[in-house]
């Protein structure tokens, strides 16, 4: 009985210190996500807002509602002469509130507020506002400000304000966008973020940049691999053992030279500049020559009183044999390239040259204090990576753990 | 080998890659090698070869002396050179009908290496090697030719507070964050191969931070360490606290209290310093659990059966029994760790651009990176580099020698 307490009891425990670490591991995850769904006001509180306005159904609704009239169900808009209304309920009777289209700050905006017509109007219990887009042009938002009287005693939206602040006798609702639509709503800050800076262009360098290197990179080790693993040829030893030195030179003595390299070339700033110096990876050699060697030889001797030649071995006995070694390459390969940053960072200058992480990097400045925008281009730029790993979850644990064992 | 002709094709495989590089070399002007003549040389000896081998190759034969004449052109295009390695291929063809098997062996095993290895001897033997010539230069740049002042870099690095603050700081990040890792990996692991269940769950909890960028990862934490509005400063109460701008050494803060004054180097890394420990922490745990969880689920159970019979505690089982046996790939995290640990970059850049307060988060691949590419000084940047291999160098040596005698390599 006592055995069995004690076991229970450990059971517990391991329970508890696992959930403990991965709660702590999911944590920054979670708080990227919610980040990325809030709104300014909502991500500065001193008291963390643990589930934004935005993941409310509620608020998708009225979303979905307020889209519509405006544009688009799901992705709001607000295109020419369509009007968009919205209810604040109210109780007791006071003065009535004022509504306008705020202009954005800085030189260049949206032309939005001069041709917008707002109707304020009573209805019983609140008040309902029009917005009309009295002009001939489509418009991606519809920014509005309500001024409400403070002497209500109460009062709810339809949707929720993006913020609520104090001025003189009015509270002042803001919301970024009154014509969403469902996913323009739960979106906004990616879609604000996807806009405020190149990211297509970053991800398509991006995906080009690691894609090759991946597919270039896999043709090279596995041809290579095969010759240190599979053929006996005069001075496999003095090459394997120069490869072998070249792993004990860390990346960073590289950086230099290759970048002096790179620009007698004239590659600065091209996608040579990304690919070319990492094409040939020395651990993929060896992780593909572990592989075939791990190959029974008996297969190969067979193929070879056959009549097969080595190019014939190599493309139709040993490579289809090592795809679980390719795999595994290969996503470390794209791995490596698809995250790293000083590499791209060194070689590039131009904005269309760009990567996913430099230019993430860059928008971490330029974000300033929008935390919502800026968790929102985060959540982009691992995702294709999480994305990855979910489509093939074994295939990345069982490629990680095979780099281990050596 | 009995006869040397039976090498004449890989051999020309090898002459022309070899001259197309130096033909390159010298055209880029690198290096005060005397690259031209050592281009023209080799293609003049592939033609010779190709002279020697054609009438034995037939047709093939003649074509592939065609193609090695054409590389002799190298000496105007660099590109040509690789009519010479064509010129291999061609002669391989004329001959593979009377070619015995080593020889065949020898022309595919170089065929299937020259590829990799051209592009190893360009972007890292060369580099290498080119690193350390252009630390021995005054300011190496593109527009002026620079002076040979032979190890001054070196004389002024080691005069360098800068570089000093640098290595420190790499030092207690490497001192901190390797063990750390391995240690909460190990505890994980462990637990994990208690055949729980929801493994996959936990795994991939654990593991997901290790795919993701850095870059990202560096903003969210960024975002947590906020001063006004971060996560943490609320979870602990201590608002206003700014973590990444906190140049103060954690020893010193904790010895203040008790009277104690540290200064410098034993004051220990800074909070910010600390900050960004604890976040590489969290990136690098999932790769330590999965390597540990491979490691572990090696053991045999059956040790673990006898020991049981025998009436071992659990406690007993892990030190006898999980320890000693997972110190192989203990081990090699130790060494992976180490190497990566001491090039670490992205996350400081990211969190802390400008090296922090007081270069309190400067390591020494930043101080590279700035040296290099912000003062464009590549002759001093290339003396970092140097130290910074021969430090790895020794420092993975040294844990070689301590820590491999008490590696207990299973069967």
């Amino acid at each position: 009985m006592a055995s069995r307490l004690r076991y229970l009891l450990g059971r517990v425990l391991i329970y508890a210190v696992l959930t403990a670490g991965a709660v702590g591991m999911a944590f920054p995850f979670y708080w990227m996500l919610a980040t990325s769904v809030k709104s300014p006001q909502e991500a500065q509180q001193a008291v963390p807002v643990w589930v934004p306005e935005r993941m409310k159904p509620k608020n998708w609704q009225a979303a979905a509602r307020l889209g519509a009239e405006g544009g688009s169900r799901l992705f709001g808009g607000f295109f020419p002469g369509r009007t968009v209304r919205f209810l604040i309920r109210t109780e007791g009777e006071s003065p009535p509130p004022r509504a306008r289209v705020p202009k954005p700050p800085g030189a260049f905006h949206d032309p939005l507020s001069e041709g917008t017509r707002i109707e304020v109007r009573r209805v019983p219990g609140g008040w309902r506002f029009s917005f009309t887009n009295a002009t001939d042009r489509r418009f991606r938002l519809l920014p509005v400000v309500i001024y409400l009287p403070k002497s209500y005693g109460a009062f709810s939206p339809e949707l929720a304000p993006d913020a609520i602040r104090s001025a003189g006798d009015y509270w002042r609702l803001e919301w970024v966008n009154l014509s969403p639509g469902l996913f323009g709503y739960v979106f906004h800050n990616y879609r604000e973020a996807w806009n405020a800076a190149p990211f297509a262009r970053y991800f398509y360098v991006s995906f080009v940049t690691a894609g090759t290197q991946v597919l270039l990179g896999l043709f090279l080790a596995a041809m290579a691999g095969f010759a240190f693993a599979r053929i006996p040829f005069p001075g496999r030893e003095l090459v394997f053992l120069l490869f072998l030195a070249t792993m004990m030179v860390p990346g960073e003595v590289l950086l230099i030279p290759n970048y002096i390299l790179l620009a007698k070339l004239g590659w600065l700033d091209t996608f040579y500049a990304l690919i070319v110096p990492w094409l040939a990876s020395v651990f993929g050699i060896f992780l593909l020559r572990q592989f075939y060697r791990s190959l029974p030889q008996d297969l190969f001797d067979a193929a070879r009183i056959d009549g097969a030649s080595y190019l014939v071995m190599l493309f139709r006995i040993a490579l289809p044999l090592a795809v679980p070694g390719l795999i595994t390459y290969g996503i470390f390969s794209f791995l490596g390239a698809y995250n790293a940053l000083l590499w791209p960072l060194i070689v590039t200058q131009s904005p269309e040259m760009r990567t996913v992480q430099v230019g993430l990097q860059a928008f971490i400045g330029e974000a300033g204090s929008d935390y919502g925008q800026l968790m929102a281009a985060s959540t982009m730029a691992i995702l294709p990576i999480v994305l990855g790993y979910f489509l093939a979850q074994r295939q990345f644990i069982e490629g990680i753990a095979r780099s281990g064992i050596k | 080998m009995k006869k040397p002709e039976h090498l004449l094709a890989p051999a020309l495989l090898g002459i022309g890659v070899l001259a197309f590089l130096a033909a390159w070399a010298h055209r880029l002007a690198i290096g005060a090698a005397p690259s031209a003549g050592i281009a023209l040389l080799l293609a003049l000896s592939g033609f010779l070869l190709a002279l020697y081998a054609a009438p034995r190759a037939g047709l093939w034969g003649t074509l592939a002396l065609v193609a090695a004449g054409a590389g002799l052109a190298s000496v105007w295009n660099a590109n040509l050179a690789l009519f010479t390695v064509l010129s291999g291929l061609l002669l391989y063809l004329g001959l593979r009908r009377r070619l015995p098997e080593p020889a065949q062996a020898a022309f595919w095993g170089w065929a299937f290496v020259w590829p990799s290895l051209a592009l190893v001897l360009v972007w890292h033997v060369f580099p290498s090697l080119y690193a350390f010539y252009i630390s021995l230069f005054d300011r190496v740049s593109f527009i002026a030719k620079s002076r040979f002042v032979g190890l001054l870099n070196y004389q002024i690095l080691f005069h360098d507070p800068l570089f000093w603050r640098a290595l420190s700081n790499t030092f207690w990040y490497v001192v901190f964050t390797v063990p750390t890792g391995i240690v909460l990996g190990t505890l994980v692991a462990i637990l994990l191969n208690e055949r729980v269940r929801f493994l996959g769950l936990f795994r991939t909890l654990y593991f997901l931070p290790y795919i993701t960028a850095l870059t990202a990862a560096a903003a969210v934490w960024m975002w947590i360490y906020h001063p006004e509005f971060g996560f943490l400063n609320w979870l602990l109460g201590t608002p206003g606290f700014d973590w990444l701008h906190t140049p103060d050494g954690v020893f010193g803060l904790l010895l203040r209290p008790l009277g104690v004054e540290l200064k410098g180097f034993l004051a220990g890394p800074s909070v910010a310093f600390v900050a960004i420990m604890a976040m590489s922490v969290w990136h690098l745990l999932g790769y330590n659990v999965v390597i540990l969880l491979a490691g572990l689920q090696s053991i045999p159970r059956q040790y673990y059966e006898a020991a049981m019979i025998d009436g071992a505690t659990w406690w007993q089982l892990q030190r006898y029994i999980t320890w000693p046996l997972l110190s192989p790939t203990t081990f090699f995290l130790a060494i992976i760790g180490l190497i990566g640990a001491f090039q670490v970059f992205t996350q400081v850049y990211v969190m802390t651009p400008t090296g922090g307060v007081l270069n309190d988060t400067l390591t020494v691949t930043m101080y590279l990176y700035n040296k290099g590419f912000r003062d464009s000084d590549f002759s001093y940047a290339s003396a970092i580099a140097v130290v910074v291999f021969f430090v790895i160098l020794a420092l993975t040596l040294l844990q070689k020698r301590v820590l491999e005698r008490r590696v207990t390599y299973g069967e």
